[in-house]
């Protein structure tokens, strides 16, 4: 009884992803529902209407990791948002013993969970979503968030436990150019801070799928500059 | 009455006016065809007079020849009429031809010399399939049992495999040129040498040009040339393979250039031919650093792409991945490079050759194990010439469709068919033999100059290709099912190309005639086959082709591949479409494609690397998709109708069709059918709709 109630509910398994894991071949699991409600959102499947949309056994997936077996030992376990679910751990746990190495996704608001993953070896990569300066959340996530939470996740992440990245999705119109700069500065010294374009698809709230995204060449820029401040380790200022 | 009573004048081909003569009409008949002359004359009598009741004054050669042609019909005379056939074209097609792209190879540009080539096929093809062919053969062609692939070039082989040992021991020494060149001393200067050698040999050569472990050969021509100089060359090798307008046609050659990051093993203890065709006396297993400098910087240049960055469309780099290449330092590295090109240009054909297994590539996929002998000649490595003289492929769908479920006759059907193929090959065998016999004086004599101790095209060597088109549409009429979708489905399938094989060592044993069989390109072939299926065997067919009939998009699925629209985890298309690699000879690829999506270097090598460990796969390749754009010259990665940079219309699409790039506008109706359908791995590659950038 108790353990069905903590059971996460798996919504999506990519049984060999190419790009979900840098230098591995990696198979990922999606987990439904989120605690944030960023309208930019292109899971939003994932993240409005995960109770109708079935489960995926995870019997289906330990064949599906057993068949695959001289392929794949890498996991991702993405969303949604994983840390909301309390039956986490022992899926975690339950891979693990699989022998794969696993990857986890964040948008950082349980640092809790994510500390005692990480002491109990349970995660091999940790990657982080930052959505924009921290003042700005309530605007970049759609709720109301603990700010708390997410710097002790992002500080206990730049420890270098794990190895690590952290990213942000850039959306026109929703991020002045500044923000983008203001949280490259915070972030100075991380080991990798990804800049991903926004892609106007399949939107949590659909007026942004009129947003036309950054230019080739704004991308290039944006990224040239992010990197030039990501280097100046020195520089780290707070937001 | 004598024939110039009649007050006519006859355009002839000589470009003259002539005043009618009856006696033209007899001569012709003689000397064409088998009649006698009594018989001549009572034809031409009649020719005269139905012109006379018409009342013209003027008449053109070809029309007097079709009235001859339909006395003969009356007369029952149909040999004679068959002697006395006139090739040629209707102007309106003509004229179409002269202002429309021809759209059955893409690689063929428009242009005047397009126009000449395809004037020229098109005479050539009937040439063929009336005087080279008997009738069973030439009517299963037409009316598509099997495709005589080429039937244009019906006056040379198929494809050629090479050492550029040849040109360094022998110069450029070609028959009836102006002049002719020493040994080359100076590496721009073999390079040179190899782009005329390869363009000489592609008029003689009806399809790819392909050159053996070029890197390796190179190497001793390399020593103390810097690094951008190197580079240089690469570059030089590159473009100058890739412009169009140098070969027949104004087609860019097709050329493959096979590369290994280890000297292979039948090359390491052969001795190296450096400047000036004289041995450097060393072997070439000593050359491995200059050889990898050279691999590594062809790649470099790749990865640039051309001056608007779009990948460059020739030469095909296949790069073989061995034992050996996983024991050689640095492997780890010029893979992340070549798999680095393969995510960002697509341009890397990854060969697997497994085991002990030397192999040589030389068409898209067409590859030859090394035999003994051919190890024996590894040692003098210009004596490596290998050639196809033909490829037919079987319309498999249409052998099930005839079937009607009944396992007997599906496989006797097959049989016949691969009995007729043979039979074509053996008509185009004797047709090129008797063209060669005619030795320097003939029309290829290219191919039969000896500079060693035999002529240039290796006979006795050459093989024949039997392809299949088709095998998942043959599947699914015969069982219900797709290869995909059963593993009874891909058993069944299997059986199929099992008994092909098996006809190819029976062949091979009885016939003495290397018969093999290849995985067929068939780029306008899977189209022309279901267009002929739709036609003689609705509805049924109208269920099983693939694409979108409404539109006339339609295509069979190419040869064993398994179909390119259903989602599949990409490990079990390359571990099923394996599992046909071992029984087709000349070699085998799987696509694996990519759209839009960009996977990391990283990532690409660790499919490879386990792609050789744990399947039979021959050989894959990664195919991404481009837009490059005709006003600001850049090119972005996916197909769109505009160009995210400057957002002008102005756009081509450019993509693999089958085993090379080219721009999708240039595309035959049923490739663009299967390009809509193409399942594009997004689920593996691209439902991250954000690029990642470090």
């Amino acid at each position: 009884m108790r353990s069905e109630g903590h059971r996460v509910p798996i919504k999506g398994f990519i049984e060999t992803s190419f790009i979900d894991w840098k230098g591995h071949l990696s198979s990922v699991i999606f987990t439904g529902g989120c605690n944030f409600r960023c309208p930019y959102c292109h899971n939003s499947d994932l993240v409005l209407r995960c109770r109708e949309m079935e489960d995926i056994p995870l019997r289906h997936i330990s064949s599906r990791l057993k068949k695959f077996r001289h392929w794949i030992d890498h996991i991702v376990i993405t969303g949604g948002e994983p840390t909301i679910h309390k039956g986490l751990y022992r899926l975690i746990e339950g891979l693990k013993k699989q022998d794969m190495s696993v990857k986890l996704d964040t948008n950082g608001s349980n640092p809790e969970i994510l500390k005692k993953l990480v002491a109990d070896g349970m995660i091999d990569y940790v990657a982080m979503d930052v959505k924009g300066p921290l003042n700005g959340y309530p605007r970049w996530c759609g709720v109301e968030v603990d700010i708390e939470k997410i710097e002790k996740s992002i500080r206990f992440i730049m420890e270098g436990h794990i190895d690590y990245e952290f990213r942000m999705t850039i959306v026109p119109f929703l991020h002045k150019e500044k923000d983008i700069y203001d949280v490259a500065r915070y972030m100075a010294g991380a080991k990798r801070f990804f800049v991903q374009e926004f892609r106007p698809k399949n939107t949590l709230d659909p007026s942004y799928m009129t947003i036309e995204p950054f230019s080739p060449d704004k991308l290039k820029e944006i990224r040239d500059n992010v990197a030039r401040i990501i280097a100046e380790k020195d520089d780290a200022t707070a937001l | 009455m004598e024939t110039t009573d009649l007050n006519l004048f006859v355009r002839t081909s000589e470009e003259t006016l002539s005043d009618w003569s009856r006696d033209r009409i007899v001569h012709a008949l003689q000397k064409e065809t088998l009649i006698d002359e009594e018989t001549a004359k009572d034809i031409s009598i009649e020719v005269e007079q139905t012109i006379r009741k018409s009342g013209v004054k003027m008449v053109t050669a070809p029309l007097i020849r079709e009235l001859v042609n339909a006395k003969l019909i009356e007369k029952g005379l149909e040999t004679a009429r068959k002697m006395h056939t006139r090739l040629g074209m209707p102007i309106y097609d003509v004229d179409s031809l002269i202002l429309h792209p021809n759209k059955e190879n893409a690689n063929v540009p428009h242009g005047p010399e397009a126009t000449n080539l395809t004037l020229a096929e098109r005479i050539k093809k009937e040439y063929a399939l009336l005087s080279v062919f008997s009738q069973d053969v030439a009517d299963a062609h037409m009316n598509g049992d099997i495709h005589l692939h080429d039937l244009g070039f019906i006056d040379r082989p198929y494809c050629s495999g090479q050492s550029l040992e040849y040109i360094k021991r022998f110069g450029l020494n070609l028959p009836h040129s102006l002049s002719m060149a020493k040994p080359a001393k100076h590496p721009e200067v073999l390079l040179a040498h190899l782009i005329k050698f390869a363009a000489a040999l592609q008029s003689n050569f009806a399809g790819a040009i392909g050159w053996d472990a070029i890197n390796i050969f190179f190497a001793p021509y390399l020593e103390g040339m810097s690094d951008n100089d190197v580079k240089q060359l690469a570059q030089m090798l590159i473009f100058e393979f890739s412009q169009q307008a140098v070969a027949r046609g104004g087609q860019a050659i097709f050329s493959d250039i096979n590369l290994y990051w280890e000297v292979p093993k039948h090359f390491e203890n052969t001795p190296a031919i450096g400047p000036g065709g004289t041995y450097t006396g060393r072997t070439y297993g000593e050359y491995e650093k200059e050889a990898q400098r050279f691999v590594w910087k062809l790649f470099e240049v790749y990865k640039e792409g051309d001056g608007a960055g779009r990948p460059f469309f020739f030469p095909k780099p296949i790069v073989h991945i061995t034992e050996k290449f996983f024991r050689t330092e640095g492997w780890q590295d010029f893979l992340y490079h070549i798999c680095d090109v393969a995510s960002d240009k697509g341009n890397t054909y990854f060969v697997f050759d497994r085991g002990e297994t030397a192999k040589i590539s030389e068409c898209c996929r067409l590859s030859f194990k090394l035999e003994e002998r051919d190890l024996k000649d590894a040692k003098e490595p210009w004596r490596m010439r290998y050639c196809a003289l033909q490829n037919v492929s079987l319309n498999l769908p249409r052998i099930a469709y005839m079937a009607k479920g009944d396992d007997t006759r599906l496989f006797d059907l097959l049989t016949d068919r691969f009995v007729l193929a043979v039979k074509a090959h053996k008509e185009k065998r004797s047709f090129l033999e008797k063209l060669l016999a005619l030795g320097e004086d003939g029309p290829l004599s290219l191919l039969t100059m000896k500079q060693d101790d035999m002529p240039y095209l290796r006979f006795d060597l050459a093989s024949h290709l039997i392809g299949m088109v088709g095998l998942n549409e043959m599947v699914q009429i015969h069982t219900g099912e797709e290869l995909h979708s059963s593993t009874q489905a891909l058993k069944f399938g299997l059986k199929i190309i099992s008994h092909m094989n098996l006809l190819t060592e029976k062949i091979k044993r009885n016939e003495k005639i290397k018969v093999v069989l290849e995985q067929t390109p068939a780029e306008s072939t899977s189209y022309r086959f279901a267009r002929l299926d739709l036609r003689y065997f609705s509805p049924l067919s109208g269920r099983v082709v693939k694409g979108d009939i409404a539109s006339g998009e339609i295509y069979y699925t190419n040869s064993t591949h398994l179909n390119v629209h259903a989602p599949m985890n990409p490990i079990e298309r390359v571990t099923n479409e394996g599992k046909f690699h071992p029984l087709i000879e000349a070699g085998s690829i799987s696509h694996i494609w990519l759209g839009e999506a960009q996977p990391t270097k990283e990532a690409i090598a660790d499919f490879v690397i386990k792609t050789f460990r744990n399947t039979r796969n021959d050989q894959i390749a990664f195919s991404p998709e481009f837009t490059t754009c005709n006003r600001c010259h850049r090119t972005s990665r996916g197909l769109m109708d505009t160009c995210p940079y400057c957002h002008s219309k102005d756009v081509d699409g450019i993509t693999r069709i089958t085993g090379y790039f080219t721009k999708v506008s240039s595309w035959n109706k049923g490739k663009l059918g299967e390009l809509k359908d193409r399942y594009r791995n997004e689920e593996y590659f691209g439902h991250m709709s954000y690029a990642i950038n470090e």
